[in-house]
């Protein structure tokens, strides 16, 4: 097994009086696809936040590549190669898909045209092409999704996090997601999301982290945790229904 | 075109539904532009009247652009433009008179000036947002204002500072008021041609999606703080250019002309506003429609009353914002949009 | 000059700002609304108080009753009209009160012709002293009609039922409609309060002041600066916030030069929009559209 790319070392993260993350190690390697699932107000957001730099540790250790980034602000890790995309989808609304995109490439491509040419590859990537040209905001929630992925790849990221993609998405949506995420997997992207649906987890990912009133109860394979009855307690018991 | 395009076309101002265009079309369509903005120049160069008005507006028109790069791309809706405008007018003006110093030259330290503090004032208040950042800024004229006035070694106090007239090239006062005119429009010229560049950089891109959403923007590495700090020096800049043109122009600044609110730094805003906020032609347009009229305004109502051709303009901008609040810019947009549609139908 | 002498100059100044505050306080903490005409409610209520004064001989303190339910049918009349249509636009509003300014500015310079007016009251002019501070009648009312306005609205926002609901929509809008409160009702009648009590500052500032079409020019950044130092949508920061700005002001000019006892008072009022945009009293929450959110 290869170094672990980005590593998670006692993560604490506390408002006040409530620990939201307790204590929380993992790895994610390269070219892996890890889950983090569990029930509501678990503490996933919080624990993505952390990755992302929209929040800081309390305590414990961030690294990426083998150096720390607990202290980077997102635009950092972004340039580290950090892609993600936000649960409410934040499209740039008075800007095209092509220029959502843009915004995007010209990270690394500061000619414009280089730019545009990378930004509309990766909406053929994400199947939006036919819309390049039409405004974010007439767009519809499942595009708008989808041109969040773009903006996110055409950064050119090695580790992409996801967070919740797939709410909201159809059947046919849901499956020609995890047809795009497995083709970049493909092709040495790594993938670190959350999710509520355990058919995508199982269907996607190659390990699952559970998290539980802030902390990790368990880890292995999918169908491992799946059918791990600790597990499904905690994660099913509380749904209530 | 198919029936495709016009179907999933969008009514959003001012962009072209279409690709990036590439640089040959973006030139063209500038030096057509700033064609069409030469015709009334050329129809009434001989009435002095006109010429006057045409040299505002023109300079409105760069002031207006240069405002609407932080304001509105970057959606920092800044009242204080007027600040840099003062510190170009006095800086060229104090230049001129203390030292000889060439305007042509000492229209630069006065930018270079605003580059710097420009950022360094907005700084801290970036941490604001809408209303609250627009009264900052504002805060920032009153103060500016107060200064002036008190420091009367620099500025000449309330009283002000007079620019000999002495005609030549090089002290850029001219007898033939159609150098002023031609001068303006160069200004015009050069802010909207960097407008153009800045919105087709990085840089433009950037203060785009800061303006749109600053998490999403920062998701996509870029520091916000940095982006609009640089858009805000390059305005401030253009600004004080703008302000020393402005001084050699009339060549009597004092404190309660520089930093009035109605006829400078809300001035800015309004005609950006009126045009279309956020778009390269739409503060432009709102130049070429407001300065004219309010200057008709005041000609015609003039005599019948103090104040009359201003509460007439304070009904148009009522009326601009209950009714075009995408501008001029926005209207034209929707209207094109209204008869695509009828067509295709 | 001793300090209480400046003490009692800044305190009876902090009155005038206070009170010509109170009513864009609640404006801008309620709505959420700039509204730069607001100096010229001032300059209405002023311009009204001369007009009883003309036309039926009223002395101010008894035009008030004429002049502040005529200021709220006023703002009744501009919130419907203007700044309701353009709710959730605040470049817009900003915008339109600007329009609004200009209008009522230049319609009363145009119908005045640029005259200078006074209003004659015979109270108003008395002063009389303690010890060797001397305090003029006029500004003591104003000092004592801040406090009694502030102590009336915190009572009528605590006790009744429109009061309760500008608090409920104040805090949260959403919910505030879900309970069954018209939002936009309570929202004109606020601003219908806000303006009547720029009314009640223009009539009892006219004793003081010669009149002028720009008079309101005079008080609106002061008062801005009231309600950023004192917070958002607090009466007791629009009380205690016009004291401050009044004393700073009596203050900065004696000790340090006159001329530049507003810049001092803009200065403060700059770090305080930097370093506690919630303002000295400001409610938590009420800045939630102003600001970033806290990480």
């Amino acid at each position: 097994m290869s170094e672990p790319f980005l590593q998670v070392r006692g993560a604490v993260k506390r408002f006040g009086g409530l620990t939201a993350v307790n204590d929380v190690s993992f790895d994610v390697r390269r070219g892996e696809i890890v889950s983090i699932i569990g029930p509501n107000g678990a503490g996933k957001t919080t624990l993505f936040n952390l990755l992302t730099g929209q929040l800081k540790p309390t305590a414990g250790d961030v690294s990426l590549n083998g150096q720390v980034i607990n202290a980077l602000p997102p635009e950092r890790r972004a340039r580290l190669g950090l892609g993600r995309t936000f649960q409410i989808a934040k499209p740039l609304l008075t800007l095209t898909a092509l220029e959502n995109a843009m915004v995007g490439s010209f990270l690394h491509h500061s000619r414009l045209h280089d730019a545009e040419a990378k930004a509309h590859q990766m909406l053929i990537e994400v199947g939006l092409d036919r819309r390049a040209h039409v405004r974010a905001a007439q767009l519809t929630l499942s595009e708008r999704r989808r041109l969040e992925v773009a903006r996110a790849l055409a950064l050119e990221p090695s580790l992409m996090l996801l967070d919740e993609v797939m709410a909201g998405l159809n059947q046919s949506e849901v499956q020609d997601s995890i047809d795009l995420f497995r083709r970049l997997n493909g092709a040495g992207l790594t993938f670190l999301i959350i999710e509520h649906n355990l058919k995508v987890v199982r269907a996607f990912s190659e390990r699952v982290i559970v998290i539980d009133r802030g902390a990790k109860i368990a880890e292995g394979t999918a169908e491992q945790i799946l059918t791990n009855p600790e597990v499904v307690t905690a994660y099913l018991g509380r749904r209530r229904g | 075109m198919n029936s495709d395009d016009l179907a999933t076309a969008d009514p959003s101002p001012n962009r072209p539904a279409g690709g990036i265009l590439p640089w040959r079309r973006v030139a063209l369509l500038y030096a057509v532009g700033l064609l069409v903005t030469l015709v009334p120049l050329l129809l009434l160069s001989r009435n002095f009247f006109w010429l006057n008005i045409i040299t505002y507006t023109y300079l409105f028109a760069g002031l207006a652009v240069a405002w609407n790069i932080i304001a509105g791309f970057g959606g920092q809706f800044s009242l204080g433009h007027g600040v840099f405008f003062a510190i170009g007018a006095y800086t060229t003006a104090r230049l001129f008179l203390d030292w000889e110093i060439s305007p042509w030259l000492g229209l630069l330290p006065g930018a270079i000036a605003c580059a710097v503090v420009g950022p360094l004032i907005f700084w801290p208040t970036f941490r604001l947002k809408g209303s609250f950042f627009a009264i900052a800024t504002l805060a920032f004229n009153e103060v500016a204002l107060v200064l002036a006035n008190y420091l009367e070694s620099v500025t000449g106090g309330p009283r002000g500072l007079q620019v000999p007239f002495r005609a030549a090239f090089k002290n850029m006062i001219f007898t033939d008021p159609r150098a002023y005119t031609v001068l303006m429009f160069v200004f015009m010229a050069i802010a909207v041609g960097i407008s153009i560049v800045l919105m087709r950089s990085r840089l433009g891109y950037y203060l785009l999606a800061v303006r749109e959403d600053e998490d999403a923007a920062r998701a996509a590495g870029i520091s916000v703080i940095q982006v609009k700090l640089r858009a805000t020096a390059l305005s401030a800049a253009l600004t004080a250019i703008g302000g020393g043109l402005f001084a050699m122009y009339i060549r009597t600044i004092d404190p309660l002309t520089l930093f009035s609110l109605p006829d400078i730094g809300v001035k800015f805003a309004l005609l950006s506003l009126i045009g279309g906020m956020g778009t390269i032609t739409g503060p432009v347009l709102g130049a070429f429609l407001i300065i004219p009229l309010e200057s008709y305004l005041r000609a015609v109502f003039g005599g019948s009353g103090p104040g009359v051709h201003l509460i007439l303009l304070g009904f148009v901008m009522l009326l601009a914002a209950l009714f075009m609040r995408r501008g001029v810019a926005g209207a034209i947009d929707s209207l094109r949009q209204h008869w695509r549609h009828r067509r295709s139908a | 000059m001793d300090i209480l002498n400046i003490l009692v100059v800044g305190l009876l100044l902090g009155g005038i700002y206070g009170l010509v505050s109170i009513g864009l306080n609640l404006i801008f903490g309620v709505i959420r609304i700039v509204n730069f005409a607001h100096g010229e409610l001032v300059m209405l209520g002023m311009y009204g108080a001369y007009l009883a004064y003309a036309t039926l001989g009223l002395d101010p303190y008894i035009a008030v009753l004429l002049v502040v339910p005529a200021l709220f049918v006023v703002g009744i009349i501009v919130h419907r009209l203007v700044l309701q249509p353009l709710h959730a636009e605040s470049n817009m509003q900003i915008f339109a009160t600007f329009g609004l300014l200009i209008i009522l500015q230049n319609a009363v310079l145009a119908i005045t012709r640029g005259e200078g007016f006074s209003v004659p009251s015979k109270v108003a002019g008395f002063t009389f002293g303690v010890g060797d501070i001397r305090v003029t009648v006029s500004r003591l009312v104003i000092f004592l009609a801040l406090t009694a306005t502030a102590i009336a609205l915190h009572l009528f926002l605590k006790r009744t039922l429109i009061g309760k609901s500008i608090r409920a929509v104040t805090q949260d809008r959403q919910a505030a409609r879900l309970m069954g409160i018209n939002v936009e009702r309570t929202f004109t009648i606020t601003f219908g309060i806000g303006s009547a009590l720029a009314g009640l500052a223009g009539v009892l500032l006219s004793p003081i002041y010669t009149l002028s079409p720009g008079i309101g020019g005079n008080f609106i950044l002061a008062a801005f600066a009231v309600v950023v130092l004192g917070g958002l949508g607090s009466v007791a920061g629009a009380y205690f916030g016009g004291m401050i700005v009044g004393l700073v002001e009596a203050f900065a000019g004696f000790y340090i030069d006159p001329e530049l006892k507003q810049a001092i008072w803009f200065l403060i009022f700059l770090v305080v929009l930097i370093v506690r945009p919630t303002g000295l009293f400001g409610q938590v929450g009420a800045e939630e559209v102003g600001f970033r959110e806290q990480n």
